[in-house]
């Protein structure tokens, strides 16, 4: 058995899959977008019947996780079985370890990094970042001196379909449907509308239809979801829940819409239908739900002091976008401003925050919009093991060709 | 089996738990629900709004473009039977296509921020010449290229299924360009024939358009100006005896006025794009509101009369009922005008003696507005 693990016909066979996933993964994208490729071929174990120009082949095929297993496997036995702690052989073993931390490190990435980002206008205050890809059903309910507390139920719970239940709420939730992808519609009063999706809360202002789910790397989903809240008496009502409610990105996008048909003005009242809170009652408590982008909070917060977009002089070409804000952490005391552009990010609390997208130059100006910003917040716990693998790399393959350039030389001059 | 190998084996199994246990660990966690206490979130910044003065309703936002406005950031070549006419609105140039036989059609230039998806952009220039909203994403690629100035733009084309206010079909191309954050939209509309014999001398334009780049700074940077606490700026001048009040969801104004005897009545305004539903369902809506059973087509001519209006047409409709709760005599007079694509709802409601007294004012009031400041 030990002798499958450690042979290099196993290491060559494995990289021959690595190189068939990578170009199968690699045209996928065209189709499937990077975030579906990623996740059917690279983030599997296992690869069942693939898509090739149109094609579907039925093959069975190891995934990325089963690939890199199998390789680090292969490697760490092998290091292991052959391992000759002498001089001769330090540089091969240092080689190997940069090898294998490259290997456990990407899988540590793979597993543990995670992107989000902060959306925030000038002297919004912001003690948390939101996922641009993950959404959550969220209850928010008064909890006195604590502040508020939270209840959020992931997406995914919601896409299952089904009861969902947990103890901190009086009343279960019955997702009746739920769609990936939508596209809203206002129930102008003046038009012709058909009955709404449910006589409560935004339903009465907007409707909203299942949508083509995008595979686009410029798009994104936006679920809706129809729920039923059911309390110890029985049905609280029917609720359309929708992250069009609540993504300020898509907010901004509809208001924009609206402002081209019905002027600003109207516009913004749309808007405001659009994202009108709602809430239940129930064993004399009041929830405020939402369908939200999946919110990470920090133990500290950031307010955007100033948004500052610009331009070469005389051009519309951007020059630089920079956000200055005001980093407070009660636990530390820290109280103070942090400017953050592009290729210069604020690090703190193992945290990342890059400098990501703007709304502050001429066009927000003309639009009467307060200038606005948004942060890419990522967080890596692995993100040195790259740095330490590549260099273990280094110093292995260096002292290796040291060792034998020394020994060369020593017989040279002996002869 | 000696020593060495025993630890070569129990060391492999080790490196493959650990493995197994990292990946077990990292998929952990992902469908659990979370409860944490948050502090109470504070509101959120408003947009800048301007207060509205007593006499006057102000734009709640300064005019797009205005800044840009006063000096076209476009140049161009007209073309032969094209006349210009004076920028309004978004539209930082506008023309009527003329033709021989007296057609015409519309021509605008409009700069937008980078704007919604571009399905959700055609389905806005479908409605235009009433053609239902598709969900086919290809109805993105159904463009054809065309060169806007020294770019390359994309242009699509509308024609409606039926005759629109019996002008026949009608055609819209409505060509698009991103250039940096500002998506520029430039569309002729117009008769089906008519815009499709136009069509060579859109594109002439098209491609005569040159951006003008070197904007003077002071211009460029310039905020919007403050809109004039005067007339200059407001939508409409309000009759003194009115009263301001908040105003509802989706209403633009709202004001009351008093009676006699703790009467009133109430008048308001909202805005739609397109046709906001038509005449006659918003009349049955009205009536409806009154407690006035729904009229046909054919009885629309016997309420309903044509009012002058500076800019666009209007209809004014008036008729009596009863207040559903109090059974009080109610009347409504209210006002469907068009312009410039949008339609505008004004409705006086209340006592019927009020809305009586109130009825000259109300005409007044609609005469009054500059549409050109509601952008």
């Amino acid at each position: 058995m030990i002798k499958i693990f450690i042979s290099l016909q196993l290491t060559v066979t494995l990289l021959a899959f690595a190189i068939l996933l990578v170009f199968i993964g690699t045209l996928a994208q065209v189709d499937e977008g990077l975030y579906n490729a990623q996740a059917r071929y690279f983030r599997q174990w296992l690869i069942f019947g693939l898509d090739f120009f149109g094609y579907h082949v039925p093959l069975l095929l190891p995934g990325g996780y089963l690939i890199g297993t199998l390789l680090l496997l292969n490697l760490v036995a092998a290091h292991l079985y052959r391992f000759n702690l002498s001089a001769s052989k330090i540089g091969i073993q240092l080689v190997h370890s940069g090898v294998i931390l490259l290997l456990v490190g990407q899988l540590a990435t793979d597993m543990l990094a995670r992107e989000s980002q902060i959306h925030f206008v000038e002297g919004q205050t912001r003690p948390y970042a939101e996922s641009s890809r993950s959404n959550e059903l969220a209850f928010t309910t008064d909890n006195g001196a604590n502040g508020e507390q939270v209840i959020a139920i992931p997406g995914r719970l919601l896409a299952n379909g089904g009861e969902i239940q947990n103890a901190n709420l009086p009343f279960k939730i019955r997702v009746k449907s739920y769609w990936e992808n939508s596209e809203p519609t206002f129930r102008a009063p003046m038009m012709k509308n058909g009955p709404p999706l449910t006589p409560n809360g935004v339903a009465n202002s907007f409707d909203f239809r299942l949508s083509v789910e995008t595979k686009s790397m410029d798009e994104k989903n936006v679920p809706t979801a129809l729920i039923e809240f059911i309390g110890s008496n029985g049905s609280l009502g029917d609720w359309v829940v929708s992250s069009w409610t609540t993504d300020e990105e898509m907010i901004q996008g509809i208001r924009q819409n609206y402002e081209q048909q019905v002027g600003p003005q109207m516009a913004g009242k749309i808007a405001g239908q659009l994202t009108q809170p709602q809430s239940i009652e129930a064993d004399g408590k009041k929830f405020t739900f939402a369908l939200r982008p999946e919110r990470i909070y920090f133990p500290f917060s950031l307010q955007l002091l100033k948004a500052t977009h610009t331009v070469y002089e005389g051009t519309d070409i951007p020059k630089d976008f920079r956000s200055r804000v005001q980093l407070r952490n009660p636990q530390t005391g820290e109280d103070r401003e942090v400017e953050i552009s592009m290729n210069h990010p604020m690090r703190y609390a193992g945290l990342t925050f890059y400098q990501y997208q703007m709304d502050a130059g001429q066009a927000a100006r003309e639009a009467g919009r307060i200038p606005s910003s948004v942060l890419q917040v990522v967080h890596n716990p692995s993100w040195l093991t790259p740095y330490i693998g590549c260099g273990l790399v280094a110093v292995g393959l260096t002292t290796q060709f040291m060792f034998h350039l020394v020994g060369f030389l020593s017989k040279r001059r002996a002869r | 089996m000696s020593l060495i190998n025993w630890n070569q084996r129990v060391a492999s199994k080790r490196g493959l738990i650990c493995v197994i246990l990292i990946s077990a660990l990292a998929g952990c966690n992902r469908d659990e629900t979370k409860v944490y206490n948050v502090p109470k979130d504070a509101p959120p910044p408003t947009q800048p709004e301007q207060a509205a003065a007593p006499e006057t309703v102000q734009p709640a936002m300064p005019p797009p473009m205005t800044a840009a406005a006063s000096i076209p950031p476009v140049k161009y070549q007209l073309p032969e039977g094209w006349q210009e006419k004076p920028p309004t609105d978004m539209r930082v140039a506008s023309f009527t296509a003329m033709g021989p036989n007296g057609q015409t059609a519309d021509v605008s230039v409009i700069p937008l921020p980078v704007v919604g998806r571009d399905l959700e952009l055609i389905n806005m220039w479908r409605s235009r010449v009433q053609l239902p909203a598709t969900s086919d994403p290809d109805a993105v690629k159904q463009f054809e290229p065309v060169d806007i100035g020294s770019g390359q733009g994309r242009l699509f084309t509308f024609v409606s299924a039926q005759p629109i206010e019996g002008k026949g079909k009608q055609r819209l191309l409505e060509a698009m360009l991103t250039r940096d954050t500002m998506s520029w939209f430039f569309k002729i509309t117009g008769e089906d024939a008519f815009v499709t014999s136009q069509k060579k001398h859109f594109l002439q334009f098209l491609k005569s358009v040159s951006f003008v780049e070197n904007m003077p700074p002071q211009i460029a940077d310039a905020p919007a100006p403050p809109v004039d606490s005067g007339n200059a700026g407001s939508i409409w001048t309000v009759p003194p005896n009115w009263r301001s009040v908040p105003p509802a969801q989706f209403l633009l104004a709202e004001y009351s006025t008093p009676g006699a005897n703790g009467t009133k009545a109430e008048i308001n305004v909202a805005a739609m794009g397109g046709e906001g539903g038509g005449l006659l369902p918003n009349v049955n809506r009205w009536r409806g509101q009154i407690g006035l059973g729904p009229i046909s087509e054919n009885d629309l001519p016997n309420i309903a009369q044509s009012l002058a209006v500076p800019d666009g047409k209007a209809t004014l409709v008036d008729f009596a009922g009863t207040d559903a709760k109090t059974g009080a005599a109610m009347r409504t007079v209210g006002a469907i005008v068009s312009e410039n694509g949008q339609t505008w709802f004004y409705k006086l409601m209340g006592d019927k003696q009020v809305v009586a007294q109130e009825k000259e004012n109300f005409t007044k009031f609609i005469q009054s507005a500059n549409y050109a400041n509601v952008r």
